[in-house]
């Protein structure tokens, strides 16, 4: 009896085990070695919303630039305005009238045609708080920093738009090849009400399908798409996988095509793969440390210069960055109008540092209050190692430095009262304009307490004076002369320094073609596609 | 644990609806306490969600939102809207995303409770099995990975043994999905939200066989903890003395192991088991936000933990309210159910 119910116990073991192995056995090597018609990509965190009105989260732009355009856009892998909706444009003397003809024959992916009238929608429902879409909860934040100096938006003809200004405004081109007015589809507003932002509908290369919330959003090939190269898939899916290890660990098992979000220091596996390729090129961002001028002891200029003498940029870039990045020189990137390509005013010297330290006793006296935090951003992938490598610079020269380490969200709610000495932060640019980041750095409307982007608390009515009359000088010599004066006020006045650019990373199978990193850090998949296999199998 | 257990034996003689009346009373309690004490924590949150939410805020754009969602509202007002509305089902939208609550938590629980309700299926027939084996057979060989599995479900990080899985299964051998709960390929199947029963109902074979799929990883590493902990329950109480003077009572009578083990000392030890897993419903919980995160499992763990990290109030709110009766359910499901077993052991040992 017994021996009979011990093989019987085995069997049914074996057999179990036999029924796993079976039920596992099929899936092996699917997108391996034949053309997917499927493109998969992997990012940290899901989109919030596909309403380019109401967004400022990379994944939501990323997830909308593959279905939406704007009257302009950005010529693929550079900063330059091209015509992309509108057929053509053209700017009034006086800097007060963008007219644009909006091109023929296009096609929202609800068969709705693009006209001046459809154009319109996306404008008013941000400037007009009367108007049905602008949602009660929605921001539009954006209307307010990059487009309010449009007064009007004017039908001329069916084909034709005018935007009228009420000021001349030289950023508003780029503005207008920026996301918040890429053009919606009126029709999906009367469809889907306040679940527009759900259900995108845009004019772009590859139309909406499917959202499984924290899990990806599914796109498909817009069969009617205005220019080519058409879509180089069948479906795009954008995956939101938060741990990186396990986005990694999809790219090593072959089940996604490519990835971002990852840190430099966990390239160093992929970096060796015959299998993928690693797309990096300098970020639109720029990671800093403010001098919060709201803290009595910060208000001392001499001290300020001691430190941003102390601080080693170089070794944060090496250290901090794993070297994928660059120190920067400017409180914005070089590859913005009237932001010179050098080394910038600041020099890292320890010895005058020290040497001033030794004169200011009373310096050394209470510890320096320097405020970071947790989670990793494109400009600090590690922002505790670069406090600690700034902790290690100060102390070097003298000053005694209390770290305080927050996570993200409580670090942003007291950077934004100004609630430090020193504080660790960074921008990321929404329009490759240098008033993006001047102005959010140091102009004093947007140091408000509680709101603040401006978190040193900066106010200077000649900085103020410069950043305006920059916006309103259409001719681009004269905008660079104004934004070299800034710059010599903020280097004379030093209410934060600018310490390094992270690069933005994707990594890429390597059979995928035509992906051209943009330096404003979206992704644009309209063009990529499959490399054809060398011989048939 | 020990009060409850002494609360129910005093239950036992009065009728069933006296004692869910009396557990009912509790869970009002504890509900109301554990609402209080989540509005005083959001409210101690100094941070503003609404204005954290954007990158550059405008002021007074800020308070026209916050008056359009009531967060301007003195707080007894808030806390009573707040009750009803979870009560009524009425969960708000959440600040960052806009969705519904009620929507987005009524995809993600189901896909939380089935990763869940699975691992601790899988863990507790692992783990019992294998006890029960070892002791019927006298395969004593068997009880070494008892004993393994203690060391490794109890002490290695979930995080750690997740990994590791996908890194042998998915990246090496290639056999199963590294994470999520569906392929991308295909329509996910609809109905319930449990994705084993809706492709069953559907008869869509192809849908259960990806499914399975994705779920055979993330079960076995959540059903480790479970295991352990209920097969080092059990070997703890097999070692008691009445049931061993049982067993070579029950031998003598010349029954099969099989019987002996699988029918007479399972029903005994049954009651014990379903209290542990009962009281260990919190730590599988954190389980099961681990095991969502290694494999990207789009459940309430990382809504919730998404949710506290955004500050996003009607989502932290409503969801953890909800958690809160979900483990009050849970604790006073397997307190009830170990007390009918405990019952038939009264029984049985008065015979």
């Amino acid at each position: 009896m017994r021996s009979s119910t011990r093989y019987t116990v085995g069997l049914l073991l074996l057999v179990v085990t036999g029924f796993l192995l079976i039920g596992c056995g099929g899936a092996s090597d699917k997108l391996e070695n034949r053309i997917p018609s499927a493109f998969i990509f992997a990012r940290g965190a899901d989109a919030q919303k596909l309403d380019p009105a109401d967004v400022d989260d990379g994944e939501s732009v990323n997830t909308m630039a593959q279905m939406f355009e704007g009257l302009v856009g950005f010529v693929p892998g550079t900063l330059d305005v091209e015509p992309h909706l509108a057929a053509s444009y053209e700017i009034s003397n006086d800097g007060l009238q963008y007219t644009f003809k909006i091109r023929e024959g296009v096609l929202f992916h609800d068969g709705t045609p693009l006209n001046a009238e459809a154009a319109r929608f996306s404008f008013d429902r941000q400037m007009n708080p009367e108007h049905p879409a602008h949602f009660p909860t929605a921001s539009f934040q954006y209307w307010q920093n990059l487009y309010a100096d449009i007064q009007r938006v004017e039908i001329v003809d069916s084909m034709t738009l005018r935007l009228q200004l009420s000021r001349p405004n030289a950023a508003l081109l780029t503005s207008l090849a920026s996301f918040p007015v890429w053009l919606v589809s009126p029709e999906s507003f009367n469809k889907y009400g306040d679940q527009m932002p759900f259900n995108p509908v845009g004019t772009g290369p590859y139309r909406f399908v499917e959202w499984r919330s924290n899990e990806a959003v599914l796109m498909e090939r817009n069969p009617d798409y205005w220019r080519e190269p058409q879509a180089g898939f069948d479906r795009l899916v954008m995956r939101s996988i938060p741990l990186n290890t396990s986005r990694l660990s999809e790219l090593l098992a072959g089940k996604i095509h490519g990835l971002d979000g990852i840190q430099p220091s966990e390239l160093s596996d992929l970096k060796d793969d015959p299998r993928f390729e690693i797309h990096q090129a300098p970020g639109m961002n720029v990671g800093y440390l403010a001098f919060s001028l709201l803290s009595e002891r910060m208000q001392d200029l001499e001290l300020r210069k001691a430190i941003s003498m102390a601080i080693d940029r170089e070794n944060l870039v090496d250290l901090a960055l794993d070297g994928y990045g660059s120190v920067a020189a400017y409180p914005a990137p070089s590859s913005f109008l009237g932001i010179p390509d050098d080394e910038g005013p600041i020099r890292h010297d320890m010895v005058a540092a020290k040497a001033m330290v030794e004169e200011h006793p009373e310096w050394t006296r209470k510890a320096i209050q320097l405020a970071t935090f947790g989670q990793p951003r494109t400009y600090f992938p590690d922002p505790s190692r670069v406090a600690s490598l700034i902790r290690n610079d100060l102390e070097a020269i003298g000053l005694k430095v209390e770290i305080i380490n927050r996570e993200f969200k409580s670090h942003l709610h007291t950077t934004r009262r100004g609630e430090f000495d020193l504080g660790l932060l960074g921008w990321m640019a929404d329009t490759p304009d240098p008033d993006n980041f001047l102005s959010t750095f140091f102009h004093s409307r947007a140091a408000i307490h509680g709101s603040a982007t401006n978190i040193s608390f900066y106010k200077n009515g000649e900085m103020d004076a410069l950043l305006d009359a920059a916006l309103a000088v259409p001719d681009l010599e004269k905008r660079k002369q104004i934004y070299k004066q800034a710059l010599e006020v903020w280097a004379r006045d030093l209410p934060l320094i600018p310490l390094v650019q992270g690069n933005q990373i994707t990594v890429l199978d390597k059979r995928i073609r035509g992906y051209l990193l943009s330096p404003t850090g979206n992704h644009f998949f309209g063009p990529v596609y499959w490399e054809a296999e060398e011989q048939a199998n | 644990m020990a009060k409850t257990v002494s609360d129910s034996s005093l239950h036992k003689k009065s009728p069933l609806w006296r004692f869910l009346l009396g557990e009912l009373r509790r869970f009002i309690l504890i509900f109301l306490i554990a609402s209080l004490g989540i509005f005083l924590a959001i409210e101690a949150m100094p941070e503003d969600p609404v204005s954290l939410r954007v990158k550059n805020p405008d002021p007074a754009r800020i308070e026209e939102i916050r008056d359009t969602l009531g967060l301007n509202d003195p707080l007894p007002i808030r806390y009573v809207t707040g009750v009803r509305d979870f009560v009524t089902l009425e969960w708000g939208k959440s600040l960052i995303s806009g969705r519904s609550v009620r929507d987005e938590i009524s995809r993600f629980l189901p896909a939380t409770l089935e990763l869940a309700i699975l691992g601790v299926c899988f863990g507790v027939t692992f783990g019992v099995t294998l006890v029960l084996v070892a002791h019927g057979t006298g395969w004593r060989w068997l009880l070494q990975p008892v004993r393994g599995l203690g060391a490794l479900g109890l002490t290695v990080p979930i995080f750690w043994i997740g990994l590791l899985l996908i890194l042998l299964f998915s990246v090496q051998l290639g056999i199963t999905p590294v994470g999520g709960r569906f392929d991308f390929a295909y329509a996910s199947p609809k109905g319930t939200g449990f994705f084993l029963i809706d492709s069953i109902i559907s008869g869509d074979g192809e849908a259960l066989l990806i499914t399975i799929k994705h779920l055979l990883l993330p079960v076995v590493t959540l059903g480790l903890y479970p295991a352990a902990v209920v097969s080092g329950t059990l070997e703890a109480r097999l070692g008691e003395s009445y049931l061993q003077r049982l067993v070579t009572a029950l031998r003598a009578r010349g029954f099969s192991p099989f019987r002996i083990w699988g029918k007479h000392v399972l029903r005994l030890v049954s009651g014990p088991v379903v209290t542990v897993i009962g009281t260990q419903a919190g730590a599988l919980l954190g389980g099961a936000v681990l095991t969502e995160t290694v494999y990207s499992w789009p459940g309430m763990g990382r809504f919730l933990v998404d949710g506290v990290l955004n500050r996003d109030i009607f989502v932290i709110q409503h969801g953890l309210l909800l958690v809160v009766v979900l483990a009050l359910f849970v604790v006073t499901f397997s307190d009830f159910l170990a007390t009918r077993l405990d019952h038939q052991l009264a029984k049985k040992e008065s015979e």
